[in-house]
């Protein structure tokens, strides 16, 4: 499943919305993630196909992308190319990449590559939440 | 679940707005065709269609989803007055790698019982063709079938005088960025006028983009220029009925984002 959270702008007045990129090939995991950070007030594009998550880059800028490692189900590509992708178009975007096992050998290439968190699955979304937050603070 | 793609190419996925091109003449304005644009399936991530596009040149799947577009444009079409001309929107690449496009294009009018005359194919560009030649072949064969050319967005990116001279087309479409404050811009003013000039030659009509404030309106007027199109005369809608309804007269909206 791909979507966009509804509305991008907001209400009138308020503060613009942070924007998220989800990227899972799981909708089991996408969707109520999707919904928690739509909630909390973010934009929410949660894509579960590496192009489609290119073709998101490329024209939109996101303050936080979740990037599962091992999404390859609907493609050939995983989290650790989208990150190298998004570092191709951007310093600025920040990037956590979820995994239920990480090597030591992945954590250090993704560090290499910029990311900001490599965080164990599964994350209770309240704590991700308020990582998020943190990570794009003061935005 | 299927891919995204899968999801695109369902029928009925891609949405289609109306446009309207019109005509401006001492006090009175008629449609003089109606472009229709595409938005991605409800509720996805490729809504946009520059973000659609754009997956499907990752996907290399371009000319599907031009052809799918194209397809769904006629469709909607159908409900337009029988007079009226569809502007419909196809890549440059897509066209340079689809030699059978205008046989395409002639069937699809038929299955849609629009007259492919009625048709103005515009010619969007993200990259030049690989191929000018092969992408000649196809504008001529478009050409044959009946349908007129539009260059879009000219002045902007690949839509240059090399693509003018490869499409000859029968429509200038000015990029909104050299009329949005043409009024209070002397050089965006000369460069509206160089462009009526170039395209009296290849006998063509010059449409303005991005119509937003009466005073570009009169700009471009000032230019020569009668042929428009923007947020001044209403946003894209769904609605056959206001593409030809504003053709009783000045449309009502207009006024309403006065400079």
């Amino acid at each position: 499943m791909t979507k966009s959270s509804d509305d991008e702008t907001g209400s009138p007045g308020a503060p613009p919305r942070k924007r998220l990129l989800l990227f899972d090939d799981e909708p089991a995991i996408t969707a109520p993630m999707a919904r928690y950070f739509s909630n909390l007030g973010w934009y929410v594009d949660a894509a579960g196909e590496f192009e489609e998550s290119l073709a998101l880059i490329t024209h939109r800028r996101y303050d936080l992308a979740i990037l599962d490692l091992r999404a390859r189900r609907l493609g050939n590509a995983t989290g650790l190319e989208l990150l190298r992708e998004i570092r191709r178009h951007d310093h600025w975007t920040n990037v956590i990449l979820l995994s239920a096992y990480v090597s030591p050998e992945v954590e250090e290439e993704a560090r290499e590559l910029g990311v900001d968190a490599v965080l164990r699955k599964p994350q209770a979304l309240p704590d991700l939440a308020q990582f998020a937050m943190v990570l794009t603070g003061g935005r | 679940m299927g891919c995204l793609l899968d999801r695109i190419l369902a029928p009925g996925a891609l949405r289609v707005r109306f446009h309207p091109v019109y005509e401006i003449q001492a006090g009175s304005t008629a449609t003089h065709y109606v472009e229709c644009l595409i938005s991605g399936p409800h509720g996805t991530t490729v809504e946009a269609p520059e973000i659609l596009f754009e997956y499907a040149r990752k996907m290399n799947r371009e000319a599907d989803v031009d052809r799918a577009c194209v397809t769904s444009i006629l469709r909607a079409a159908g409900r337009l007055p029988g007079e009226l001309r569809v502007g419909v929107n196809v890549h440059a690449t897509t066209l340079a790698m689809d030699p059978e496009f205008a046989v395409f294009l002639g069937d699809a009018a038929s299955a849609a019982g629009i007259a492919v005359e009625r048709l103005v194919v515009e010619v969007v560009e993200h990259t030049a063709p690989r191929d000018m030649s092969a992408f000649q072949n196809v504008l001529d064969g478009v050409r044959a079938v009946g349908a007129r050319i539009a260059v879009d967005d000219v002045g902007r990116g690949q839509s240059n005088f090399m693509m003018i001279l490869a499409c000859k087309p029968d429509y200038f479409k000015i990029d909104r960025y050299f009329v949005h404050g043409s009024h209070a811009d002397f050089h965006r003013q000369a460069v509206l006028a160089s462009l009526v000039h170039l395209a009296r030659p290849f006998g063509a009509r010059v449409v303005a983009e991005g119509i937003e404030l009466e005073a570009d309106l009169e700009a471009v007027r000032a230019a020569g220029i009668d042929l428009v199109q923007g947020f001044l005369f209403g946003e894209p809608g769904p609605s056959a009925g206001l593409a030809a309804g504003a053709r009783a007269g000045w449309p009502a909206t207009a006024g309403s984002r006065r400079s």
